[in-house]
């Protein structure tokens, strides 16, 4: 794993200038992507559209299943059935912390080995309802995660809710493999977060807090783990399911159960306020990433963790270009990130 | 300029056989007539003599009559057949005639090909396919006409609004390619719901709209999530002048028995209230705000389709 810290960054290193980031134009393939909550799936069919490929998500004897078509049309339809399903119009597809992963690209590479290891979610699902919710960003999955790693944007577009940007020393670390990247922010004596004075109950003026956000690149599969002293941890799931070019769907998990009421069941609704506040910008944001333009972005040093997740996805797209999708031997989606998350320490 | 293509021009219902129907058809001015046994008819709605509008003349057994000087036209080949007071051993010139447009009525539809290719068989209309009453109606709108069609893909609501029906502007996915149209399904709440969109899990209505990527017919759709359709829409657009847009319709519900529709929406049906209402006036603070997302896929594909008309005769 590399790592690079923002406060020991060499400045002024010169390397050739890459392309303009098009991330809207992103289609990566072999993985699994959570693509509803558990509870959401039932006898009645649903849709769900990964990369404009749609997923009709039922369960049959209470066993989830994922096709192509819709079931009432599945046997008429199968002839049709695209390389995503091998021909069978079914996907590959598994259960696991609450969620339903149907896997996308091709069915003879779907391997559960791959899977993301989320240690702060129940294997089986078993969490309550209150701790999931479903949010929509209308932006390209991309540039969704993008905002997500951008810490600097929540100390003003949510100022009100996250809190302000000030605070006595604040460091960004990024670590990456070739199928991950890791963003680690510490911040000492911050503003204590709105939402945590008002309705956590965190009476103290001043709060540290260490925030990881571990991303998986293929699937948006965004697992954070904030933790606040004083104040409590929020860890949650943020997978970012690509619907298509403009748009992207997030059925998140916030597992506030250790922390007190009322603030446990109102955390995991922040996002009704918080998404809305990142739609504003990221929806004009995202027409303007459809084509290289000559005017690239700047950057400041708190960028370091997104200027790495361009460049690790821009990595990772161009080895499918070439029509390499395997993965690398520093990958290893699911091992264990305890430690990773700081959840020992 | 123009893309060889059907373009419904007209409903069924305006056209008649005494007086002729003035349309602007993507830019083309045309005469919609009909013959005594009911043949629709389209010429270039100009007199080749002294370049008065047909339509501002009638119709007559033998074709449309100029309203100026008498010229009279055979509706099929253009011919002039008469010029009035000509003396009995004088004869109309063979090369007299108005410029015809070939015309195929379907559904409801009058549809006039334009473009020098021969035309084919794929008539817009032809997939229209109604049951039941029909609600149909006829405008121009102060919008330039590929702003019209892109629209339809980036905020259809700002054109179309379904009776108790507030659509999202989540797309489900991409515009697809099918047919020579760019299909897009976006999210749909009833209105009647207490809760707002956003915090809807999955969206109970879909509005698949379908754009052409040549020619002027849009297919509007509401379907249930389910994808069982509750009310269709077809609406022929095309281009008028000034940068307006030409557009007449005809929709209809279908008879499917669907669950968990909002009283509302059964009570308005049993009074016979419209399913839908295409806007003839746009809001523009409303248009202005559209960002340009799947229409761009359109606009690609439109420009690729238009090849140069040859020079006019």
């Amino acid at each position: 794993m590399h790592t690079v810290s923002t406060s020991n960054t060499a400045a002024g290193q010169r390397t050739k200038r890459p392309s303009d980031w098009t991330p809207v134009n992103y289609d990566l393939h072999d993985t699994w992507f959570p693509v509803s909550h558990s509870r959401d799936v039932t006898s009645r069919p649903i849709r769900r559209i990964i990369h404009s490929q749609p997923y009709f998500l039922w369960r049959e004897n209470g066993i989830p299943q994922a096709a192509e078509f819709h079931p009432s049309r599945l046997a008429a339809l199968r002839h049709a059935s695209s390389a995503f399903t091998g021909g069978s119009g079914s996907y590959p597809v598994i259960e696991r912390y609450g969620y339903i992963w149907a896997w996308y690209g091709d069915p003879d590479h779907a391997d559960i080995q791959l899977l993301p290891h989320i240690p702060f979610l129940p294997l089986d699902g078993n969490i309550p309802g209150y701790t999931q919710r479903t949010v929509r960003f209308d932006a390209s999955s991309a540039l969704s995660v993008e905002n997500l790693i951008d810490l600097t944007h929540a100390d003003f577009l949510h100022a009100n809710t996250i809190g302000d940007g000030i605070s006595e020393s604040d460091v960004v670390e990024v670590e990456w493999t070739s199928e991950t990247v890791t963003r680690t922010r510490m911040v000492t004596q911050k503003s204590v977060a709105p939402v945590m004075r008002w309705v956590g109950g965190i009476r103290a003026r001043y709060q540290d807090f260490r925030a990881v956000l571990h991303i998986h690149l293929r699937s948006n599969v965004c697992i954070s783990y904030p933790r606040f002293r004083p104040g409590y941890d929020i860890p949650n799931l943020q997978p970012f399911l690509p619907v298509g070019r403009h748009r992207s769907r997030c059925d998140v998990t916030f597992n506030t159960t250790a922390a007190p009421s009322p603030f446990r069941y109102l955390m995991p609704r922040i996002n009704y306020i918080i998404q809305p506040q990142d739609n504003s910008v990221v929806r004009p944001q995202n027409e303007r990433y459809l084509d290289a333009s000559d005017r690239r972005d700047l950057h400041s040093r708190f960028d370091a963790p997104g200027t790495r997740y361009r460049y690790q996805m821009e990595q990772l797209a161009e080895r499918q270009r070439r029509g390499d999708f395997s993965y690398g031997a520093d990958a290893e989606p699911g091992r264990d990130i305890t430690a990773l998350l700081g959840m020992d320490g | 300029m123009a893309n060889n293509a059907w373009w419904a021009s007209a409903l069924s219902e305006a056209v008649n056989n005494e007086k002729p129907l003035a349309v602007v058809c993507n830019g083309e001015e045309l005469a919609l007539f009909r013959d005594r046994q009911g043949q629709a008819f389209a010429l270039e709605d100009r007199c080749p003599h002294r370049r008065v509008p047909l339509s501002l003349g009638c119709v007559v057994e033998s074709g449309i009559q100029c309203g100026y000087h008498g010229w009279t036209f055979d509706g099929a080949s253009g011919a002039c057949t008469t010029i009035p007071n000509l003396h009995a051993n004088e004869r109309v010139p063979a090369r007299y005639a108005a410029r015809p447009y070939p015309v195929a009525e379907r559904n409801g539809f009058v549809h006039v090909w334009l473009g020098e290719d021969e035309p084919n068989e794929s008539v817009p209309a032809a997939t229209y396919q109604p049951e039941g009453r029909e609600y149909t109606g006829a405008g121009t709108i102060s919008i330039l006409h590929e702003e019209y069609l892109a629209a339809m893909l980036d905020g259809p609501h700002c054109l179309i609004s379904f009776d108790a029906v507030k659509m999202t502007d989540f797309f489900l996915g991409d515009p697809r390619l099918q047919n020579d149209h760019l299909v897009l399904d976006r999210g749909a709440v009833w209105s009647t719901r207490v809760l707002p969109p956003q915090f809807v899990v999955d969206y109970p209505l879909i509005v698949r709209t379908s754009v052409p990527v040549r020619g002027g017919d849009i297919r509007v759709e509401l379907l249930t999530e389910q994808e069982a359709p509750l009310c269709t829409v077809f609406i022929a657009s095309g281009a008028n002048r000034r940068g307006t847009t030409s557009v007449c319709w005809r929709g209809f519900l279908h008879q499917s028995d669907v669950s968990h529709v909002p009283l509302r929406w059964r009570a308005a049906r049993k009074m016979k209230r419209p399913p839908f209402r295409v806007h003839t006036q746009v809001d523009g603070k409303l248009l202005a705000t559209l960002l340009e997302a799947p229409s761009r896929d359109l606009a690609r594909l439109r420009d690729s389709s238009i090849i140069p008309l040859r020079a006019a005769v």
